[in-house]
């Protein structure tokens, strides 16, 4: 056991050096495809932490994204502040927004909830829309005067998914993902055993904002424009629900493997732009029909293997 | 002895049904209280009232002197209320272990090794170590049962309700289960039983209370309880004459 931890270990530390190395040696595209994964990964992770360790079915993390987005650009652009800054004050933003909804939010179980999220979301997109400030529909420059260079931004990006990982996977190790776990068994017993159900689906919910807010001003970084339409579209949070249930909601591994197979099936179908929607949805559907745990839930039961587990001794 | 739990006035209604009806007892420190009632007499009722699963509709709930009436069930839980289920609830997707860790970080409040030391000692104590790295939902009834009683106990209760744990054991198995739950008592913690097995009330408790129709039927010496023609007739159902 201690053997195969150990490997494990070295595993992990080669894959990360050959990421972080990757700029010295890879193609621009390559580049380009890693950076891609590693947002998609943080994102993902995020949504996964709601939907698939608190039973909390989001479709509103758009919310975040756009929040997140237009924090960066106002904070940067309109009052000088330094980019990662604006990055984290995106996040704070996004967190001082998820206590503000949560309390009407909460009241909301299962599909309510995710109306109901999605809902906010639509109201931050036409709120923005008619906003003045933020240029209307039309939006805002990103980033006109500083231009970070793209190994930065790779860098950020890279740093903000293996966080993201490592961070649902030391927050499940702790006392707030044991909890977590007992609300999905069984929700009763688990509050008869001490367990404030509220306070751990609210600590959840706020972790995912805040990460999502700011992994979206990493996003944006590369963007040379926000606008409302599409920063709080739910095509963010249909993409994040996709990576998730095709490698694994409820595991740590899932959105690695997701983001993964959507970077590359995006790049693929990019090809074939008339029909490529209508076969990631094919592929959604076959894999809820086929397999509904997603590939790394499928692999974990038949196998019993899992590379990152949350289990406590 | 001291109270440590005082029900006063109880009334619990769902729709036309009044589960629990101006119900008021109290339960010593140390004691054992058994508790009994036909099929719908309100004894699970009552336990989700004191533990905070249900809010009553009148009444009160005073433990250690304090009026818990309006609490949360995990705050309950905190003060040291324990329970166990009397269909087991267990965590399925959770080892053995882990279930008792959500016992000890959450309802007694304990950190990291404490926590840990704390779930092995009572698995010892109840005779699941062995088992401790199984999924709870691969557990047979017995060690679901005795998976119940580890997890409320590491909560670290001073009151713990238990709900029909014998119910569907074999003779040995009870028993055993009766053991186990004397050692509790010795380890100083007040205990409501309720079960529908006489032998074990006989044996197992100081005082009975019966109860029909979410009221108090009876309450006193469990012999004398048992053998009042009152409670033969509502909870035996033998006829008059």
């Amino acid at each position: 056991m201690e053997l195969l931890r150990s490997r494990r270990f070295i595993g992990i530390i080669l894959i990360l050096l050959g990421l972080i190395a990757l700029p010295y040696w890879a193609s621009r595209y390559w580049i380009l495809l890693v950076l891609l994964f590693s947002l998609n990964l943080a994102l993902s992770q995020m949504w996964n932490l709601l939907a698939g360790y608190s039973g909390l079915i989001s479709l509103g993390q758009q919310a975040f994204i756009g929040l997140g987005g237009y924090a960066l650009a106002v904070f940067s652009v309109y009052y000088g502040f330094p980019i990662w800054l604006s990055i984290i004050l995106g996040g704070t933003v996004s967190v001082l927004f998820a206590l503000l909804i949560s309390a009407p939010i909460f009241r909301m179980r299962g599909v309510y909830f995710a109306i109901g999220t999605w809902t906010v979301a639509e109201t931050l997109r036409i709120l923005f829309s008619n906003w003045k400030y933020v240029g209307y529909g039309m939006g805002l420059f990103v980033k006109p005067t500083y231009a970070l260079s793209f190994n930065t931004i790779y860098f950020t990006a890279l740093g903000a998914g293996v966080a993201s990982v490592a961070l649902v996977y030391f927050l499940l190790r702790s006392k707030l993902g044991l909890g977590l776990m007992a609300i999905r068994d069984e929700e009763t017993a688990s509050e008869t055993l001490g367990v404030d159900i509220f306070r751990c689906k609210l600590c959840c919910f706020l972790i995912s904002a805040g990460v999502t807010g700011a992994v979206s001003g990493v996003m944006y970084l590369h963007h040379i424009f926000i606008q409302p339409y599409s920063a709080f579209g739910i095509d963010w949070t249909v993409q994040m629900v996709f990576i998730t249930i095709i490698g694994g909601i409820g595991t740590i591994e899932g959105p690695i493997i997701g983001s993964f197979l959507y970077v590359f099936l995006h790049q693929w179908l990019s090809e074939y732009p008339n029909v490529s929607l209508l076969i990631l949805g094919s592929i959604a559907i076959g894999a809820i029909l086929i397999a509904p745990k997603g590939i790394m839930g499928t692999v974990q039961e038949k196998l019993g293997f899992e590379f990152l587990s949350p289990r406590r001794k | 002895m001291p109270e440590i739990l005082a029900i006063k006035n109880l009334t619990k209604t769902f729709g036309n049904l009044t589960a629990v009806d101006s119900l008021s007892f109290d339960v010593q420190k140390g004691e054992i209280l058994g508790m009994m009632g036909p099929n719908g007499a309100g004894k699970t009722t009552v336990f989700n009232l004191i533990t905070g699963v249900y809010k009553p509709d009148s009444g009160k709930i005073i433990y250690e002197e304090t009026d818990i009436t309006h609490l949360s069930a995990a705050h309950r839980c905190r003060l040291g209320i324990g329970r166990t289920y009397q269909i087991p609830r267990p965590f399925e997707n959770m080892t053995v272990f882990e279930n008792l860790l959500v016992g000890a970080e959450y309802g007694a409040n304990l950190k990291g090794r404490e926590a840990r030391q704390e779930a092995t000692e009572i698995l010892d104590f109840t005779g699941l170590l062995p088992k401790k790295d199984l999924f709870a939902g691969k557990l047979p009834l017995l060690d679901r049962k005795r998976l119940e009683l580890s997890r409320a106990l590491a909560t670290k209760p001073r009151l713990l309700l238990i709900d029909e744990v014998a119910a569907g054991l074999t003779e040995v198995e009870i028993e055993n289960l009766l053991q186990i739950v004397k050692a509790i008592q010795q380890r100083g913690i007040t205990i409501i039983w309720v079960e529908h097995i006489m032998m074990m009330m006989n044996k197992g408790v100081d005082r009975l209370l019966v109860i029909s129709g979410g009221k108090t039927l009876m309450c006193g010496d469990p012999k004398e309880c048992m053998e009042s023609k009152e409670v033969q007739e509502v909870y035996l159902g033998v006829e008059e004459g």
